[in-house]
C-alpha cells in the first residue's frame, strides 16, 4: 500500500519514547511524512513494552510488540543510532540540515546537553520546526519534575473530577493524557507546517501534557472562578436521568442509557412495555426524575438485569432511546458495525511471522485520498542504511564502520535481557 | 498586534453548524488559532449547550453556561433557521466563501435540508466538510442516538479504562470522548487543508465519536488481539505506590516508585521519616499490593503533614515522581502555570472576565491562543455578517427576523 502523497518529502527526526509523542508523530507518518525514529540500543523499553503474541516475548521480542505497530514505529523508519557518541551526534546534526521537523520528549535540558536544542538546530537549518513534548514545559518552577501519564491525570485536575457518585477521586485513565497530548502534538505540528508553507519560517514548539490536560477540563476551570464545585457523579449526569450504566444478563455485562428529555423517557417506558413502577408521577418530569434518580436507577436496573445487553441496545435504539452496550475489547474486534465501516484493521506484520495478523483500531476519521492505515512497522534499525545513505549522505563503507564501532545497531546489545 | 505565531489560521473561514460538544470543541480549536469561525445557531434558544448547567451566577441563562462558554471561544455567532428555504439560501451564500464546515446532524439530515455534500460542493468545490456523529455516516449503527456516555460505553472506554474492579463500569468526567473526537477533527481538517493546497478540491470527512473513543486507550483492542485477554477496569486504586490517592494537608497526592533508583522503600522511608516501610513485607510490588492497607496506614499520616507545594518542591529536588491530585481551583492557582502564562483572560458581556486554559502548546515561547472574545452571545454578529458581509439591507434583515429565519 503506497503512502499518501500529502506529506511526501517532509522529513521528521524524532527522539521519542513511551507514548504521547510517538502517538503524535504516527499521524504524520500515516500521512506520508518520512518519520525517522532515532532509537537507542540502551533504552529499549518501548520495544519491551509488548503486548506480545500470547503474552510471551519471542526470540525476536524487540520486533514483536503490538504497540510498535499501533503507534511506536507505525509507518516510521527506525534508525538505531547512539546520538551520544561523537560520530552519532555529528550524523544527527548533518541530517538536521535535510530535515523539516525535530521532535523530542526528553526532560527539559537534555536536548541542550546533546547540542540539539532549538537554537543550535535553527543555526544550521533556519527552516527547522522543533517540538518538545514534556510533562510541565520548558519554563516554570516544575519544569524539571518527572511524570507518568497517571500523575499528569492528577496534576491537570482530571482525577479530582473523576470518581463514582459520592466516592473518592480516581484517575481517569492510565493513558488518556498520553493520547490527548499525542493528538495535540499532531495538531501543533500540522499548524507549524501549514504556517511554514506560507511564510517559510520554522518555529519552536513547547508542548506539555499538563496543559493539554487542563485544556480538557475547560468548563471546570471556568466554574471554579465562580465558586462552583463540580461533583463527582460516575456515569450519572448533572441534570439527565436516567443516565447511568445498568447491569444486564450475564457476567459483568452492562448497558449505558442516557435519557435527555421527557419524550425520550416516554419512549423508554414504551420499550419496557409500560411497567407499573414507571407510571410513578415522580418520574414524569425531567427535574423530578433527576431528584429521584437513585430510585429510578434501581427500578430500571431490575428490568435490564433480565436483558441481553446487545439485544437491549438494538431494542432501545429502535424506540429512539439513547443507549449503548458496554462493549469489551472482545466485542469490539468482531463488532458488525465497525467491520462494515472498515474501521478495524487486520494487519499482517510481514517479516515478523511470529506476530502475523492482528486486529488494530483504525483512525476515527477518513479524509478521502489520505489513507491512515498501518502499512509498515519498522524493525529495530531496519532503516539504518537507507537513512544514513539518503539523508546523511554516508557511503556503504562508512555505514559498515559505524556498525563495527557500535554506533548503530540492528539488534539489542549482547547481554540485553528479554522483557 | 500579535506576532505571526499566533493566528496561524487567520484567513481560514470556518462555518460551524453543530449541536453537540464534539463539533463545538473542534471549531473552538480552530478559532483559538485564528480561524474566522462563525457559529450558526437556530433562532430562539440556540445551541443546546447554552442550556447546560452549571451557570455562572447560579440561575439558568443562555449566555452563562460554563460548557457553552468553554467550548465556543473566539467564534462569532449568528442565528439562522436552515430548515426554511430563505435560511438555506443564506447558508449556501456563507458556505460559498467558507473553507471548512463542521456539522453534526444525524447522517442524511443535511441531504434532507438540501444542504448535503453535493449541494455544498456545487456552491463551493473547495469546501472541506467535516461530519461528526456518534457512529459515523455508514454502518448498522449509523442512525443510533448517542452522547458522550454512549460513546464511552460502545467505545470500550467504560468497561476497561477507569473505575474499580468490583464496581460497575465508570467513565471520565467532562465529556472527554466528545473532546477526543474534536481533537481528531482538527487533525483531519489540517490534513484536508494541506491536501487542498496540492489538489485544489475540498472533501467530505466522516468522523465517528465511537471510533475516537476506541482509538484512544492503547490498552484495549490490539492487546486483546495479541494476548486473548480482555482488559478489565480498575488496576491502581488499591496500590499505595502506584495509583492510590492519599490526603495531604490541603489536597491529595498519588505516589510512584519512579526516580528511586530501584530502592523505592528505602528512599520513601527516608523521605517521609517512617522506618517501618523497610519491613520486608513491603519489599516487592506484589507484596506491597498484598499489604496495601498496612502500608497506607503508615504512609498516609506522614503525607498528611505536607502541603501540596512543599511536597512537590521537595520530591522534585530529590528526583522523585509524584502527582498532586489538584482540584480545578488548585490548577487555576498553580504558580507553575501562572509563571508559564498558560491561562488567557477573555472578556464576556454577560459572564464577565474569565481565565481560560490555552491550547497546551507555546509557539516560539508565546501562548498562541487568540483573545478575541470569550464566546458569542446568541445572534451577536447577525448585523455584522448579514448586513456587512452578505450585503442584506435593513429591510431584508427585519423581514427575515420577523419570519424567524434569523
Amino acid at each position: 500500500m503506497a503512502a499518501p502523497a500529502l506529506l511526501q518529502g517532509i522529513k521528521i527526526l524524532t527522539l521519542e519514547q513511551v507514548h504521547a509523542l510517538p502517538w503524535g508523530t504516527a499521524f504524520l507518518a500515516d500521512m506520508g511524512a518520512q518519520v525517522i525514529r532515532v532509537e537507542s540500543a540502551g533504552h529499549l523499553q518501548d520495544r519491551k513494552a509488548g503486548p506480545f503474541p500470547s503474552g510471551k516475548p519471542g526470540d525476536e521480542w524487540w520486533n514483536e510488540g503490538g504497540n510498535l505497530a499501533y503507534f511506536g514505529t507505525r509507518n516510521k523508519q527506525s534508525l538505531c543510532m547512539d546520538v551520544t557518541h561523537p560520530a552519532g551526534k555529528e550524523i544527527f546534526l548533518k541530517m538536521v540540515r535535510q530535515c523539516d521537523i525535530v521532535t523530542d520528549n526528553f526532560r527539559p535540558g537534555t536536548m541542550r546537553r546533546y547540542g540539539f536544542d532549538h537554537d543550535s538546530l535553527a543555526a544550521i537549518n533556519p527552516r527547522i520546526i522543533t517540538l518538545s513534548s514534556t510533562a510541565f514545559g520548558h519554563s516554570g518552577p516544575w519544569s524539571k519534575a518527572g511524570s507518568r501519564a497517571r500523575t499528569i491525570d492528577a496534576m491537570c485536575g482530571m482525577s479530582a473530577l473523576t470518581g463514582y457518585e459520592g466516592g473518592p477521586s480516581l484517575r481517569a485513565s492510565n493513558n488518556y493524557m498520553d493520547h490527548s497530548t499525542g493528538n495535540n502534538v499532531a495538531y501543533a505540528l500540522l499548524l507549524a507546517l501549514y504556517r511554514r508553507n506560507k511564510t517559510g519560517k520554522g518555529m519552536r514548539i513547547d508542548l506539555t501534557m499538563q496543559e493539554t490536560g487542563v485544556s480538557c477540563i475547560g468548563p471546570a476551570i471556568l466554574e471554579t472562578q465562580h465558586g462552583i464545585t463540580r461533583p463527582r457523579l460516575g456515569c450519572a449526569h448533572l441534570w439527565k436521568a436516567p443516565h447511568n450504566v445498568y447491569a444486564c444478563a450475564g457476567n459483568d455485562r452492562w448497558i449505558a442509557i442516557a435519557v435527555a428529555s421527557d419524550s425520550e423517557w416516554a419512549a423508554l417506558k414504551q420499550a419496557m412495555g409500560n411497567p407499573a413502577w414507571a407510571q410513578d408521577a415522580r418520574f414524569d418530569k425531567s427535574e423530578s426524575r433527576w431528584q429521584h434518580r437513585h430510585d429510578l436507577d434501581n427500578q430500571l436496573a431490575a428490568w435490564t438485569t433480565t436483558q441481553d445487553d446487545k439485544a437491549l441496545m438494538a431494542l432501545l435504539q429502535k424506540h429512539g432511546v439513547c443507549a449503548g452496550a458496554v462493549l469489551t475489547a472482545a466485542d469490539l474486534v468482531q463488532d458488525p458495525h465497525l467491520r462494515q465501516r472498515g474501521f478495524l484493521q487486520d494487519y499482517d506484520r510481514e517479516g515478523t511471522p511470529t506476530v502475523g495478523v492482528r486486529t488494530y483500531a483504525g483512525r476515527p476519521f477518513s479524509v478521502p485520498g489520505v489513507s491512515m492505515s498501518i502499512r509498515h512497522t519498522a524493525k529495530m534499525g531496519e532503516h539504518n542504511s537507507a537513512v544514513l545513505q539518503q539523508v546523511a549522505g554516508l557511503s556503504p563503507g562508512e555505514i559498515t564502520a559505524l556498525a563495527e564501532q557500535n554506533v548503530i545497531y540492528t539488534r539489542p546489545r549482547a547481554g540485553e535481557k528479554a522483557p | 498586534m500579535q506576532a505571526d505565531v499566533s493566528g496561524i489560521l487567520a484567513g481560514v473561514k470556518v462555518l460551524e453548524l453543530t449541536h453537540a460538544p464534539s463539533g463545538a470543541f473542534c471549531a473552538k480549536l480552530l478559532a483559538d488559532q485564528g480561524a474566522d469561525t462563525v457559529k450558526v445557531e437556530p433562532p430562539g434558544w440556540g445551541d443546546p449547550l447554552r442550556r447546560e448547567p452549571p451557570f455562572i451566577g447560579g440561575e439558568p441563562h443562555p449566555e452563562r453556561s460554563t460548557a457553552f462558554l468553554a467550548l465556543n471561544t473566539n467564534k462569532r455567532g449568528i442565528t439562522l433557521d436552515v430548515a426554511q428555504a430563505a435560511g438555506r439560501e443564506l447558508f449556501l451564500k456563507l458556505a460559498a466563501t467558507a473553507d471548512v464546515m463542521i456539522e453534526s446532524y444525524p447522517p442524511g439530515h443535511l441531504n434532507d435540508l438540501k444542504l448535503g455534500y453535493e449541494a455544498l460542493k456545487a456552491a463551493n468545490p473547495k469546501l472541506i466538510l467535516l461530519s461528526i456523529t456518534y457512529f459515523g455516516q455508514s454502518g448498522p449503527y449509523a442512525h443510533f442516538n448517542g452522547d458522550d456516555l454512549i460513546a464511552q460505553a460502545t467505545g470500550g472506554f467504560l468497561y476497561a479504562v477507569t473505575g474499580s474492579t468490583h464496581k460497575p463500569p465508570m467513565g471520565t468526567a467532562l465529556q472527554q470522548m466528545e473532546q477526543t473526537a474534536g481533537r481528531n477533527g482538527v487533525i483531519a481538517i489540517m490534513a484536508a487543508l494541506m491536501q487542498r493546497e496540492q489538489a485544489g478540491a475540498g472533501c467530505h470527512i466522516d468522523l465517528s465519536v465511537q471510533e475516537a473513543a476506541i482509538a484512544t486507550p492503547s490498552g484495549l483492542l490490539h492487546p486483546y488481539s495479541f494476548t486473548g485477554r480482555n482488559p478489565r477496569r480498575g488496576s491502581g486504586d488499591t496500590n499505595v505506590m502506584d495509583g492510590m490517592h492519599l490526603p495531604t494537608r490541603e489536597g491529595e497526592v498519588t505516589l510512584t516508585t519512579a526516580g528511586t533508583g530501584g530502592r523505592p522503600m528505602e528512599v520513601w522511608s527516608e523521605f517521609i521519616g517512617e522506618p517501618r516501610l523497610l519491613d520486608p513485607k513491603f519489599a516487592t510490588r506484589l507484596s506491597r499490593q498484598e499489604h496495601w492497607e498496612e502500608l497506607r496506614d503508615l504512609v498516609a499520616p506522614k503525607l498528611k503533614e505536607w502541603n501540596n507545594l512543599d511536597l512537590m518542591r521537595e520530591t522534585m529536588a530529590r528526583g522523585l515522581v509524584i502527582g498532586l491530585v489538584q482540584s480545578p481551583k488548585q490548577v487555576l492557582d498553580s504558580p507553575h502555570l501562572a509563571e508559564r502564562g498558560s491561562f488567557v483572560e477573555l472578556e464576556h458581556a454577560e459572564a464577565g472576565e474569565l481565565k481560560y486554559p490555552g491550547p497546551g502548546f507555546f509557539f516560539d515561547g508565546e501562548n498562541p491562543m487568540q483573545t478575541v472574545r470569550a464566546a458569542p452571545c446568541l445572534g451577536e454578529h447577525n448585523a455584522e455578517i448579514y448586513r456587512c458581509e452578505l450585503g442584506l439591507s435593513n429591510d431584508e434583515l427585519s423581514r427575515l427576523c420577523a419570519a424567524r429565519v434569523i
